[in-house]
């Protein structure tokens, strides 16, 4: 079953893509659907027997010996436990969701067997990510991910900008794949192994040993899982990693919500969840983890109140609740930091899917400016987008509510210095999503339109294959928090989690339930703070917004470009490597290498043959003569030296 | 002694002629001096007593090599002073080589020791000349020894056939020639016609 | 007169091809509109005189007074050079056929040019050697000016005349001072003489006399500096023409050059072993530079077998049998290789203008005609000893027995001059698929042709398999040990 759940998507994948020509796109759409309904419905039951029956349900199931040097042993297996299950369901939900609403979201572009085909190896390589038992795969999914985000985002090859941002987030993407790689190392030299089971009955026999590097004595446990944590913050684009996650935007909608919002960006997530008994032992790692997951919450939260765009508005929520996630595996919540993966992916999916039925509906326009009143024009797409905000600014009884509180009042409870720390940005930020969401549902369904009368007169709702994704999304974004609750982060935390998630001391989240109630009431109150705001700035007085730019021109010049982290890069990274490189390419190759090596020398050779064939002069008696020359001089040869 | 002093004059000669060949500014003169030597080289063969070969070089190469290419000479209208004008250029790179290779030669005639095997080995290969005669001895071998080299000399003398009528042999129209065989076969209905003429209309 | 009458059995090749040329005269001269049929039948003698040739046993056998030899040396360059002259018959039949100006004296040539180098090949006499080259280059003088009425055909077959004569000149000179001063002209008995000699070696004067022999047969073989013919004959003769003077005549001269240096003067291999290197390194050097400049491809074939010369040369310097044996595979290689390219560019052709030359005539061959575009990528990464091709093997199995005999710098700078040729051979390759498309060939319809393009290039591309490459290398393994044994 499992073989099944993780190769079908590959078997599909290479069916559109290599005979994509011949089943036509039709066929390709059919396969890869149908092969991610039967993963998904099997990855449903996987989770039922995994994860919801009582009991340890740990599977580990052999595919083959992959790699096998000297002491280097890997090989393809599939460690399926209950964290595995959570993903799978995610994962394949998800991406069968999206792969039907692509049907209908691409149904004019010329490439579709291509776009089926990067859905399909996306899902593989993500699934290849998470079934994993040993770094080694892992990494391969990691890259397969990567690889497929890649040719997904730069999807319409032919927009430079959608290039641009492809190859962007792939070179953001290496730095962190770089530490990652670098951690596994670390992890193989320490533990010789790269196996989860060896490590991670080993780890108690390393903690507080230490390493020297350069000069520097580094704390073992600590520097590995920094390291990989660096791997974390470029897939999960967590703060000073983050700048391709917006860009990633170029790419088409649905690959926005599969991709950038439900699944490969939380790849990070799982990973230091998966780790978390290495990072147990790595208090100082942990509080890293916190703090840089904190900040980026509150960070792209300011971000994404000034945008315009309406998937960008998205991303930087996408960005904001990633660092959520973090900040609950810094203060040791992993449970709450998975729930709130869980339901994050059917929310924010279902804004992600939603906002493409909008820009859909008003012709591929996302400025939302452009954009308003479209809440009688599309009123099944307006509810579903309502539906995604109310779980995702945390509104009762709604997924969000259930994740995102737990989250806010672990932070709290961990009584640390980086859990206040986290506390207070995660309630700011908070109020700040509930204001941003709240915003882009003003302003795109409510007030006047201020798009072009053509767009006007074009404005449709999206067909059915569009909308039941919607629905099932919607669905999962109300009860999922409600239903699963008690598993993830409530009383049957324990059978439900079983061996996957390790903690080494007390559980927060039992401490969680038990906080104050002015805690409980804040993450509610922010919510309801940022949505008066919304309303008032956007609805009750349209011109409040103008004012407030005028006012506070600095902070929102800072939010609204996005902290000038883009600047900073170009010209800390980006100009300063062309120059350096043009340097190199300029004096160093052209001027140096070039000159003296490859172009000096096939010049040589070029002159030494002009030589040569000037020898040639086609009159006999130079022929004779030159026969005659050589002959007198072997001849001379040994008679005067040869003797 | 008489010998000696004919094989100098023969030698002289022979030298003389040779280089007057190729540095007499008339071609008519160049062969006629090739004729020259070619019978000085035939009076040397015959002091070493080798008749039949002289007598072969003075019917071959003066009878019929030397008289053709006098004709060939004497046919083509070549100006050989043109074609001498790049001479100088050459002459002195030409005479270096030629003097270095000279110069060799004699140093290498001069370090010429014969060892007993050589000396006995190439008296073997000729029966005495007072013996048989130069004909005899010639033919005793010619066909036993040497008929490989022999029949390989013919079949070169067979390709220089073929190669000179493919390079000029050409069918011309409008020559006439006798054909024996058309003569016989020719019937009297090939040679005429009978036409009835119709008065007053002409053929 | 050692013997009433000649042992024939071992030249039973030779006298059925002499033979079999006077009947070819005569089927030619009485038959009206033989040209066909005295051209196939050509081919067919050939192919009768290479089965004759390998009834042989490959005992060592003299015969004709010792003049004559035959062994697995000679039966392997023989197979070579028969095979090579056959399959040039066939091209030229097909070549005549579409351009015109065929006579029948042509295969005729061809078969005498054969006998010549049949004859060259087997020599144990300097008078035999002398036979056989003349035999085979009077033959081969005609056939470079066949085309009389094109002024370039005949240059080249009167500079090729002339300078051969020059070259038999130098040759004969040299048999006369070796013969001088060793006092015979028998290979067996020269051996003999030269290793009685003893410490001091031979005289000065048999070495000079040697240096004279090497430089003729240095003329016939193409090395560099009696090199100069080459590309001027190449470049003016028919193709078909040079299609032979590529590969038989080579092979044949550089037997003989092989069985001369082994057998005879095999004592002095010191002596020679330096004229051999200097020729075989100019040679690999001017073939390779030279080249590059060319744009007539007939003519970057000339310096291409100039460079291939240098290399097949330096097996000869190793003076022992594993350089020998390298020498025979470079030249079973370079014959298919140089076939299959030469009716590759015998392809070359247009309605209007009929045989062109020009290597710019071939861009855009890989759209036009994949297939020979695909043959002469193969044949040109061959010659260039791109591997996994032949051509990588042939320089392969010369360069290691210099290596082994202690040659560096030799080898260094065989490795260098290829790695210099590879440029305007692959630089064919690339004005083939990536240049601006001129108009495009006739299409080949011959099927002969395509037989041994193809043929060719299977050969080139499955030298790598054992069970294609081994009778070539065993046979040259077990024939030159025969010639290097004695």
């Amino acid at each position: 079953m499992y073989q099944t759940i993780v190769f079908l998507p590959l078997v599909a994948s290479l069916i559109a893509g290599l005979f994509g020509r011949q089943i036509g796109d039709r066929g390709a759409q059919v396969v890869t659907c149908g092969a991610l309904i039967i993963s998904a419905v099997l990855s449903w039951v996987a989770f039922f027997q995994i994860a919801l029956a009582p009991g340890d349900h740990a599977l580990n199931v052999q595919v083959l010996s992959w790699i096998v040097s000297g002491d280097f042993n890997v090989n393809w297996a599939f460690q399926i436990d209950t964290l595995t299950a959570v993903m799978l369901v995610v994962v394949n939900t998800v991406s069968c969701l999206v792969h039907i609403y692509s049907v209908g979201y691409m149904s004019h572009d010329p490439h579709i067997p291509r776009f089926m085909s990067y859905l399909s190896l996306f899902t593989f390589a993500m699934l290849m990510l998470i079934t994993s038992n040993n770094f080694v795969q892992m990494f391969f999914g990691w890259e397969g991910v990567g690889l497929a985000s890649y040719l997904l985002i730069g999807f319409w090859y032919k927009k430079p900008s959608a290039c641009a941002a492809a190859i962007k987030a792939f070179v953001v993407n290496r730095v962190g794949d770089f530490g990652f790689a670098l951690g596994i190392f670390a992890i193989f030299m320490t533990f010789g192994s790269a196996d989860f089971s060896v490590v991670f009955s080993d780890v108690t026999s390393y903690a507080d040993q230490s390493i020297h590097f350069i000069g520097m004595e580094l704390d073992l446990l600590t520097t590995i899982c920094i390291l990989l944590f660096i791997g974390a913050m470029g897939k999960s684009a967590q703060l000073g990693l983050h700048t391709w996650l917006p860009d990633a935007m170029e790419g088409p909608t649905p690959v926005s919500a599969l991709i950038h919002a439900a699944t490969m960006v939380t790849a990070g997530v799982f990973m230091v969840a998966r780790c978390s008994p290495l990072f147990e032992y790595a208090p100082a790692a942990l509080e890293v983890v916190c703090i840089i997951g904190a900040s980026t919450a509150f960070f792209a939260a300011t971000v994404g109140m000034s945008q315009f765009d309406i998937k960008r508005v998205i991303a930087y929520s996408t960005c904001s609740q990633l660092g959520y996630m973090f900040f609950a595996l810094g203060v040791g919540a992993y449970g709450a930091a998975i729930f709130h993966l869980f339901t994050h992916a059917f929310f924010k999916a279902l804004l992600f899917l939603g906002s493409g039925s909008v820009i859909h509906a008003s012709s591929d326009e996302q400025d939302m400016r452009n954009m308003g009143g479209l809440r009688t024009k599309i009123p099944v797409t307006f509810w579903m987008m309502t539906i995604g905000t109310l779980a995702l600014t945390g509104f009762p009884f709604f997924a969000g509510y259930y994740s995102k509180d737990m989250i806010i009042e672990a932070a709290y409870a961990a009584h640390t210095g980086v859990g206040s720390y986290a506390f207070g940005l995660g309630v700011a930020a908070a109020l700040m999503t509930s204001f941003y969401s709240w915003r882009l549902v003003f302003m795109t369904f409510f007030g006047e339109s201020r798009a072009s009368k053509e767009v006007q007169d074009h404005v449709h709702e999206s067909p059915q294959v569009m909308l039941i994704p919607l629905y099932v999304l919607a669905l999962g974004a109300v009860v999922a928090g409600y239903v699963f609750s008690g598993y993830f982060i409530g009383d049957h935390y324990e059978d439900f989690w079983a061996e996957s998630l390790f903690l080494a001391g007390e559980n927060v989240m039992e401490a969680a339930h038990h906080v104050p109630t002015w805690v409980v009431a804040s993450p509610f109150i922010a919510m309801v703070v940022g949505f008066v705001t919304a309303w008032y700035f956007y609805i009750k007085e349209p011109s409040m917004p103008g004012r407030f730019v005028a006012t506070f021109r600095f902070a929102h010049a800072l939010s609204f470009n996005k902290w000038y982290f883009d600047e900073i890069y170009d010209i800390l990274f980006v100009k300063s490597a062309m120059k350096l490189g043009y340097i190199f390419w300029k004096r160093g190759d052209e001027n140096i290498i070039d000159r003296y090596g490859p172009d000096g020398v096939s010049a040589a050779v070029v002159r030494v043959a002009e030589k040569f064939k000037a020898l040639q002069t086609g009159y006999l008696y130079h022929y004779a003569f030159a026969m005659l020359i050589g002959l007198s001089a072997f001849v001379s040869w040994f008679v005067l030296g040869g003797q | 002694m008489v010998t000696a002093i004919t094989f100098y004059i023969f030698a002289t000669i022979l030298v003389g002629s040779a280089i007057m060949v190729v540095f007499s500014k008339n071609p008519v003169h160049s062969v006629l001096f090739l004729i020259l030597a070619f019978f000085n080289a035939a009076g040397l063969f015959v002091l070493l007593g080798a008749e039949f070969v002289a007598m072969i070089l003075v019917i071959v190469y003066v009878g019929a090599v030397a008289v053709m290419f006098l004709f060939v000479v004497m046919m083509l209208d070549i100006n050989f002073t043109e074609l001498r004008k790049g001479v100088q250029d050459y002459l002195p790179i030409g005479l270096l080589i030629g003097f270095i290779l000279l110069a060799e030669m004699v140093i290498i005639a001069g370090g010429w020791t014969m060892t007993d095997g050589i000396a006995t080995a190439m008296t073997t290969a000729t029966p005495p000349a007072s013996e048989v005669t130069n004909t005899d001895a010639i033919g005793r071998v010619l066909y036993t020894d040497y008929i490989f080299l022999f029949q390989l000399a013919g079949l070169i003398l067979l390709v220089a056939m073929i190669g000179a009528i493919v390079l000029t042999h050409r069918k011309r129209d409008g020559v006439k020639k006798q054909n024996i065989g058309d003569q016989v076969r020719r019937r009297r209905s090939d040679a005429y016609e009978a036409v009835d003429v119709k008065p007053g209309s002409g053929i | 007169m050692n013997e009433i009458f000649p042992n024939l059995a071992v030249a039973y090749g030779e006298i059925f091809l002499g033979i079999g040329a006077m009947a070819l005269l005569m089927i030619g001269v009485f038959k009206k509109d033989s040209v066909n049929l005295v051209s196939w039948l050509s081919a067919i003698f050939l192919v009768v005189a290479l089965f004759l040739t390998v009834a042989g046993t490959g005992d060592v056998t003299y015969t004709f007074n010792n003049m004559f030899v035959a062994d697995k040396f000679t039966n392997f360059m023989k197979i070579l050079v028969l095979v090579a002259a056959t399959l040039a018959v066939i091209m030229s039949r097909e070549f005549f056929r579409l351009e015109g100006d065929d006579r029948f004296e042509f295969p005729v040539l061809m078969v005498l040019s054969t006998l010549g180098m049949m004859v060259m090949v087997s020599a144990n006499d300097l008078m035999t050697l002398y036979m056989g080259i003349e035999l085979q280059s009077l033959a081969l003088y005609v056939l470079a000016a066949f085309k009389r009425d094109s002024e370039r055909s005949t240059e080249a077959g009167l500079k090729y005349f002339v300078l051969g004569a020059l070259s038999s000149g130098i040759l004969l000179y040299g048999c006369s001072l070796v013969y001088g001063f060793i006092g015979s002209t028998n290979f067996s008995a020269i051996s003999m003489a030269v290793s009685n000699m003893g410490e001091g070696g031979a005289p000065v004067g048999a070495i000079v006399g040697l240096v004279f022999v090497l430089a003729g047969l240095a003329f016939k073989v193409s090395a560099v500096p009696f090199h100069m013919w080459t590309p001027d004959v190449y470049e003016g003769s028919q193709t078909p023409v040079t299609a032979f003077f590529a590969v038989a005549p080579k092979v044949a001269a550089l037997a003989l050059l092989s069985r001369t240096l082994y057998v005879p003067f095999g004592e002095m291999s010191a002596s020679w072993g330096q004229v051999v290197i200097f020729m075989s390194v100019a040679s690999m050097i001017l073939g390779s530079f030279a080249a590059i400049m060319q744009s007539n491809i007939k003519r970057l074939m000339a310096y291409s077998s100039i460079g291939h010369v240098g290399f097949a040369l330096l097996g000869l310097i190793a003076g022992n049998a594993e350089g020998l044996r390298g020498v025979m595979i470079y030249m079973a290689i370079y014959l298919v290789m140089n076939v299959g390219m030469f009716v590759c560019i015998m392809c070359m052709r247009r309605k209007e203008e009929g045989m062109v030359e020009d290597i710019k005539e071939l861009s855009g061959l890989g759209r036009n005609h994949p297939a020979l575009a695909l043959a002469i990528s193969i044949f040109m990464f061959s010659l260039a000893g791109v591997p996994p091709l032949a051509g990588f093997f042939a320089k392969w199995y010369v360069i290691i027995p210099i290596v082994n005999a202690g040659y560096f710098t030799l080898a260094t700078i065989a490795v260098l001059a290829s790695v210099v040729g590879a440029y305007y051979y692959i630089r064919i390759v690339k004005i083939m698929y990536f240049d601006e498309p001129v108009e495009e060939f006739v299409a080949q319809k011959s099927f002969p042709m395509k037989i041994i393009a193809t043929l060719s290039a299977v050969l080139v591309l499955a030298f790598i398999v054992p069970q294609i490459s081994s009778p070539v290398l065993d046979g040259a393994t077990a024939a030159a040990q025969g010639l290097s044994q004695k």
